[in-house]
């Protein structure tokens, strides 16, 4: 009932808004406001520690007004694209090149001017790497290198004076080294590290055509090789970036493969040296060219950290200028001497006396450059699942990657053609034009005058309420919900009727519960809800009701203890419990082996986010740790208004406490607690922090909810709000929908009563 | 007592000591990590610091950064003030609006307010997500993009549904009679409702201050988009930096957060008292 | 002091009708009691009189000043509350003084006036407590206190005694209508207690659906009930009433069954118009006497005695008609008995409309 009032109220601001929403794309389109030449040149980037200090120290030396902001690096992307459409973002910015391809489609950064960059200085491969074709299809420069990154081998030099040229060769150390030492370790679930492997196989992950690069033979023997390296025990299972590094500073690996940043986790007592990747020997195999079996050598990729100009910042009188002081020989030279970063100059080498960074500077020198296309993009996370689901041996390889270039090319699909808007536009000014004359037509009526005159007082007290909630509330909720409609990107939406909706609707064609379809995120979705709230009433009545024993010692001192978890920041306490549930140190971990001294069990630490029920366990915990102590309080609340002469007459008629308890007590407290459960229910439906910070959707996004796939469409995947919308809206009408059946039957209830 | 009471007794001890180690532990975790001297302790079950130290903690609040006039001027203290004054203005703005709204539909019958409550409850099912990006490009039009006011109005937005169903309660629960005694004794409606009505909503007002204080306290995905400024910056985007994807600095994220929470800790344990009453008395009916 | 009055007083709230048409007549320093059942109208009546609701129609004279449409801030009234509405944020002294301060009183002329009520109600030891802190009774006089402090010309009460113990109830009564002699200000009081409404009234109105039944001196209703309702509601216990008799065709006499009580004249009975007329009979359980022989006498079968000191009620039957008799001694149960009725004290109603036959 409630809700279909709502709609009459949403369908008379709808063409409003609807032609505000079409009205936006044009006004978008004009350039940003041109700078003056004294106003300071704005540069972001998402440094920390070091390479920060080092960043500041050049900006310093710079002779003009720079600012510079630190921006997290989550956030980095989606401030971009927010801000410089706007005209609002930086002059330059620092990025890796791999973005180059999405920021150039929407506009967020110009070419370089020409002459800007001395070509001859740089190494080949970052040049190659920050050049793409413009619209017309010209290569052009898109930004600076500034530094080079890329995977190398860490050796534990006690360990392994000498480390094998072969990946193979690692699986002969298994028999040498000590007991519970690995021989080799990397993060062998990730697309990243395992595109090295392929790339000794001649595969990139990403075809010359944009298509997925992952597949046939040698893609296969790839997976086969890391799994057969997995079963024998030479690589850890399930490793992330964190154990990878755990097991390297513990002497429990005796090499690692990982990129630069990991030195800064090394204690100095360790001895270790970089070098270059192993070979594979399997990837010579079956090579028809002339090259006998000389084993291929294993390709990382490369990644080009560049500084990038943003369209304002071409307009930027000194933007050049700082460029080119930022990019310099010296700053090269000073970076890699402060930060320890591998400049893509070749004439800002590294000190010789730095075997480190010479040894990553050789490795950089076999790495293949990143694609930057929009492409690579959809890329990874497909990518990531195939390898996770053989390495796990949940599915043979090649099905595996089929299934991985499926998703590929889903995420890829082109966004559905621009339709007509007339009949849109026709159906709303139809219904708009209905509703202003049903308005009229009853303002019209003496009765409803008299009640519009006799409302005339409440108005003053809720005028600015209405205009507030309008005007940031309802108004951007309206515009959103329209987005819906549309598709493209941010600035330049075209119509598209109804098609996102379909699409969602029927699985983007694929089967109906695959992975990430709709509805099997819906089901994942309501799961979620039910169990949180069932655990959640639960607790918090059975803590309320032993709470409120009358006799009981020390209740506020409980009470207090007892609602601490709704005090703390919740993205605190989903931190923390992400924290908790880590494998490494987490502290269920520390359970587990406390456990196991004590009843001297042998219970192995859980990857928490390696299995759907796992991760959607650790989900579950933390949510229903944040959320139990305010049911516990409305409950308390609940209690006291609970007579209690009732209970008295109860107990007087012979009801046992848990009659009292069922037959009283519990529908006394119910016109409380209905509408909390309610009000619990969609936040927990739309309970984004706990989702996003805990599992983050791991693992393969099954933990994730409709609102946390919404966001994924709209700022990790690749940028569909329209897409996102459609989510949102569906998210909304079952909302709407469910609680409009349950007000329904609540009512329908009552009045059987 | 007798045999069974004392059993009874034993049994709810004993519930609800599971209960508050459970409420307790992950805090008591942050606790330990924060002053634990060794980067990144192996798995401990018990939530003790090794290593005591205080240098996180000094570490996360002793930043600075350089003012135009060559000095340093102090940064965490700079974005503590952010999130106190952003928190506080978009509880002021949020309750101050939603209190006159509220004590309308709990007290006049007026044409198009169940149209409006039905529309305030239907905000509440709408995902941010998809009202996100209009209210950027909004706040931009309004020149408010970088500001705290733009973020004070965001919060400020969000939070006013939900204190005006929590005030409506509220009110609800007011006997009409002091108003109306109000009345007869020389005040006008709106002085009744000023100088009757809200000083008796006073605990109800408190904790829907508390509430709308927290969501602007805790929200970080907002501010990071909105905010361009290390020195316009909220605790919570502060925090999210340390934890990254490949180097998670978990004992300076614990210590800041301890930080962080002790303010909002000691509001709520402030006003927990109201707490049950306000929101048992019908404080969360729609 | 002021005369109230008010002329075609309406209120709907909705579809329903609450107030048809109420006119009332209240002398200057008149202490009026508008007594009904619940529901009958009666707090709509003095919400309307306090300007807490609009009427639909008609007008309210204070002092000849039609007040109809003004807020009730601008018609300097008093009230006392059912629930007393004490602000319950306000300490016993700021209560007593919130009114004066609303009306920008001089701080001296408040501590003064709110001094004297609290001496004249004995609230002295209560200035500083909150109303959270103080028993029924005490609330009961702060509240008085906050009226008479304000020193309107017009009082009104709502039911201002519901809320106490019956003990208590009489002394706040007689204390109440001290207050109202001491300070001669008009009163309008509403209750549904006819025994308050007979002690305390000069003027009393009945009122019924909306109507005013009767208004009168107490006695005047007492005495001369204007139609059965009031006989019904004014009285304790209750007037006894036996429907289906049948009036002589001389008019001297009425048949109760096979006996016959005479009709005597009280005022002007009009025999002619009401010969063999079916008629309900009424009298008053105080009316009725005991006796041994049947002259002009009814039988009674009594089932259960009420002994309450000085006098017993007896409940029972005349024939199929409940009914009360007063008796002074105790009589035997199980026995039918005799009991004379006064032919002075004989009402007659008409059996369709209910309005008093003379």
């Amino acid at each position: 009932m409630i809700c279909l009032r709502a709609w009459r109220w949403l369908a008379a601001f709808a063409f409003l808004l609807a032609a505000s929403a079409l009205g936006i794309s044009p006004a978008r389109a004009t350039s940003p406001p041109v700078p003056d030449a004294t106003a300071p040149v704005t540069i972001w980037h998402a440094y920390r520690g070091v390479e920060q200090a080092t960043l500041d120290a050049l900006v310093a030396s710079f002779d003009g007004d720079v600012n510079v902001l630190a921006i997290p690096y989550d956030a980095f992307g989606a401030k971009l694209a927010a801000a410089i459409p706007l005209g609002e973002g930086p002059d330059l910015f620092i990025d890796s090149h791999e973005r180059l391809g999405d920021f150039i489609h929407r506009g967020l950064v110009t070419p370089l001017p020409p002459e800007t960059l001395e070509e001859a200085a740089y190494a080949p491969q970052a040049l190659a790497a920050v050049t793409l074709p413009d619209t017309e299809g010209r290569p052009r420069r898109w930004g600076a290198p500034l530094s080079m990154k890329s995977l190398a081998l860490y050796v534990n030099t006690d360990l392994l004076p000498e480390a094998p040229a072969t990946l193979e060769g690692f699986g002969e150390l298994t028999e040498t080294l000590p007991e519970g030492v690995f021989p080799l370790a990397w993060e062998a679930n990730s697309a990243y590290a395992h595109a090295a492997i392929l790339g000794a196989y001649g595969i990139g992950l990403l075809t010359e055509e944009e298509t997925f690069g992952m597949r046939g033979d040698g893609a296969e023997r790839s997976l086969t090789l890391v799994l057969n390296l997995l079963k024998a025990g030479v690589l850890p299972e399930d490793a992330d970036g964190a154990l990878v590094t755990d097991l390297f500073r513990s002497g429990k690996a005796a090499a690692v493969i990982s990129g630069p940043w990991l030195a800064g986790d090394l204690p100095d007592t360790l001895h270790y040296e970089v070098r270059d990747l192993p070979a594979v020997a399997d990837a010579a195999r079956g090579r028809t060219r002339g090259e006998g079996d000389a084993p291929a050598l294993m390709r990382p990729l490369l990644t080009v950290e560049s500084l990038m100009i943003s369209p304002r910042g071409a307009t930027h009188p000194r933007a050049a200028a700082l460029l080119a002081h930022l990019t310099s020989a010296e700053a090269g030279r000073r970076r890699a001497r402060d930060a320890r970063a591998l400049s893509a100059r070749t004439d800002a080498p590294p000190p010789s006396a730095d075997a480190f960074l010479r040894a990553f500077q050789a490795q950089a020198s076999l790495a293949t450059p990143m694609p930057a296309v929009r492409a690579m993009r959809a890329v990874w996370e497909p990518a990531s699942r195939a390898i996770r689901k053989t390495l796990r041996q949940d599915m043979a390889p090649e099905r595996a990657l089929e299934e991985a270039a499926r998703r590929f090319r889903d995420v890829r699909r082109p966004p559905p053609p621009p339709k007509d808007p007339t009949v849109l536009l026709t159906v709303l000014g139809a219904l708009s034009l209905f509703g202003a004359l049903t308005l009229v037509h009853r303002a019209r009526r003496p009765a409803m005058r008299a009640r519009l005159r006799a409302s005339l007082p409440a108005y003053r007290y809720v005028i600015h309420g209405v205009l507030l909630v309008g005007v940031l509330v309802l108004g951007p909720i309206l515009v959103g919900a329209a987005t819906a409609l549309f598709a493209g990107q941010p600035h330049q939406m075209y119509y598209v009727g109804l098609d996102n909706f379909v699409d969602i609707l029927t699985a983007r064609s694929g089967p109906l519960f695959a992975s990430g379809s709709f509805y099997l995120v819906l089901i994942v979705t309501v799961a979620w809800t039910a169990c949180n709230v069932v655990l959640h009433l639960a607790i918090g009545v059975t803590l309320a009701l032993v709470l409120s024993r009358p006799l009981l010692k020390l209740k506020s001192v409980y009470r207090v203890l007892l609602i601490v978890p709704w005090s703390v920041p919740s993205y605190v306490t989903a931190l923390a419990w992400k924290g908790m549930f880590h494998r490494q140190f987490g502290a269920v971990t520390g359970i587990i082996e406390g456990l196991n001294d004590i009843f001297g069990t042998h219970l192995e630490p859980i990857a928490w986010f390696a299995t759907f029920s796992t991760s959607f366990a650790a989900n579950l915990t933390t949510n229903v740790w944040l959320g139990f102590p305010f049911m516990m309080v409305v409950t308390l609340g609940a209690l006291t208004a609970v007579p209690k002469d009732v209970l008295e007459a109860a107990e007087v008629d012979g009801a046992t406490p848990l009659q009292r308890l069922w037959h009283v007590t519990l529908p006394m407290i119910k016109p409380t607690m209905i509408p909390a459960t309610v009000l619990g229910s969609i936040w927990t439906f739309n309970m984004f922090n706990v989702v996003f910070l805990v599992s983050g959707g791991e693992p393969d996004g099954t933990t994730d909810i409709l609102i946390s796939e919404a966001y994924r469409w709209a700022f990790t995947r690749e940028a569909r709000y329209g897409y996102a919308a459609a989510y949102a809206v569906l998210i909304f009408l079952i909302l709407a929908g469910a609680s409009t059946a349950g007000a329904r039957w609540i009512d329908r209830s009552k009045e059987r009563a | 007592m007798n045999k069974k009471q004392i059993l009874n007794n034993a049994l709810s001890h004993g519930l609800l000591l599971v209960a508050v180690a459970f409420a307790l532990y992950p805090v008591l975790w942050v606790i330990a990590l924060a002053f634990s001297g060794e980067t990144t302790p192996g798995a401990r079950a018990i939530p003790v610091p090794t290593a005591p130290t205080m240098d996180h903690l000094r570490e996360v609040v002793s930043t600075t950064r350089p003012t135009p006039d060559g000095g340093t001027a102090w940064l965490f203290g700079q974005q503590l003030a952010n999130s106190l004054l952003v928190s506080i203005a978009t509880a002021l703005v949020g309750v101050g609006v939603a209190i006159p709204v509220a004590y309308a539909l709990a007290r006049f019958e007026f044409v198009g307010k169940s149209g409006g409550m039905a529309t305030l409850l239907a905000t509440q099912m709408f995902p941010a997500v998809a009202s996100a990006v209009p209210l950027f490009i909004m706040l931009e039009a309004m020149g408010l993009l970088n500001t705290r006011t733009g973020l004070i109005l965001c919060y400020a937005s969000t939070s006013v549904p939900f204190a005006i169903f929590q005030l409506r309660g509220a009110f609800e629960t007011i006997p009409v009679d002091l108003e109306e005694a109000a009345m007869v004794d020389g005040a006008s409606r709106f002085e009744a409702f000023v100088r009757v009505v809200l000083p008796v909503a006073k605990p109800a007002i408190a904790v829907t201050f508390l509430f709308a204080f927290m969501t602007a306290y805790n929200e970080f995905i907002l501010a990071a988009t909105l905010l361009s400024d290390e020195s316009m910056f909220t605790l919570p985007v502060v925090l999210q930096r340390f934890i990254g994807e490949y180097d998670a600095q978990w004992e300076a994220f614990a210590a800041g957060a301890l930080v962080v929470s002790i303010p909002v800790m000691a509001l709520f344990y402030l006003l927990q008292k109201h707490m049950v009453a306000g929101l048992g008395a019908g404080g969360v009916k729609g | 002091m002021v005369n109230v009055e008010t002329q075609g007083l309406r209120k709907s709230f909705g579809d329903t009708e609450v107030l048809k048409g109420i006119d009332l007549r209240v002398p200057e320093g008149a202490f009026a009691v508008l007594v009904g059942p619940s529901g009958c109208g009666k707090s709509t009546l003095l919400r309307l009189l306090a300007g807490l609701e609009e009427a639909s129609e008609g007008t309210i004279l204070f002092g000849g000043e039609d007040v109809t449409t003004r807020a009730p801030k601008d018609r300097d009234v008093a009230m006392v509350f059912q629930s007393y509405a004490l602000y319950p944020h306000m300490s016993v002294r700021d209560n007593l003084a919130f009114g004066l301060k609303l009306r920008k009183t001089p701080s001296n002329v408040i501590t003064a006036r709110v001094d004297e009520a609290a001496a004249v109600l004995g609230l002295e030891p209560l200035l500083d407590r909150f109303p959270r802190a103080l028993s029924g009774g005490q609330r009961q006089r702060v509240a008085m206190g906050r009226a008479i402090v304000r020193r309107s010309k017009l009082f009104l009460f709502d039911e201002p005694l519901s809320n106490l113990d019956p003990s208590l109830r009489t002394q706040v009564r007689v204390d109440i209508r001290k207050q109202h002699d001491r300070l001669g200000a008009t009163s309008i009081y509403v209750t549904h207690d006819q025994v308050e409404a007979m002690t305390l009234a000069d003027l009393l109105f009945v009122l019924s659906e909306g109507e005013v039944q009767q208004s009168g001196s107490p006695l005047e209703v007492y005495e001369d009930p204007a139609n059965r309702f009031v006989a019904g509601f004014v009285g304790s216990p209750a007037m006894n009433f036996i429907e289906g008799c049948r009036v002589s065709a001389d008019g001297t006499a009425v048949h109760v069954g096979e006996h016959r009580l005479t009709l005597t004249p009280r005022e002007t009975y009009a025999p002619a118009q009401l010969a063999d007329l079916e008629v309900c009979v009424g009298v008053r359980p105080h009316d009725l006497n005991v006796v041994t022989e049947s002259n002009n006498s009814l039988p009674f079968s009594p089932s259960i005695l009420e002994t309450l000191g000085p006098e017993i009620h007896a409940h029972g039957t005349f024939g199929a008609h409940e009914g009360v008799v007063a008796v002074s001694a105790e009589i035997r149960l199980a026995r039918g008995v005799m009991v004379h009725v006064r032919p002075t004290r004989l009402y007659l109603f008409d059996q369709a409309t209910g309005a008093t036959l003379r």
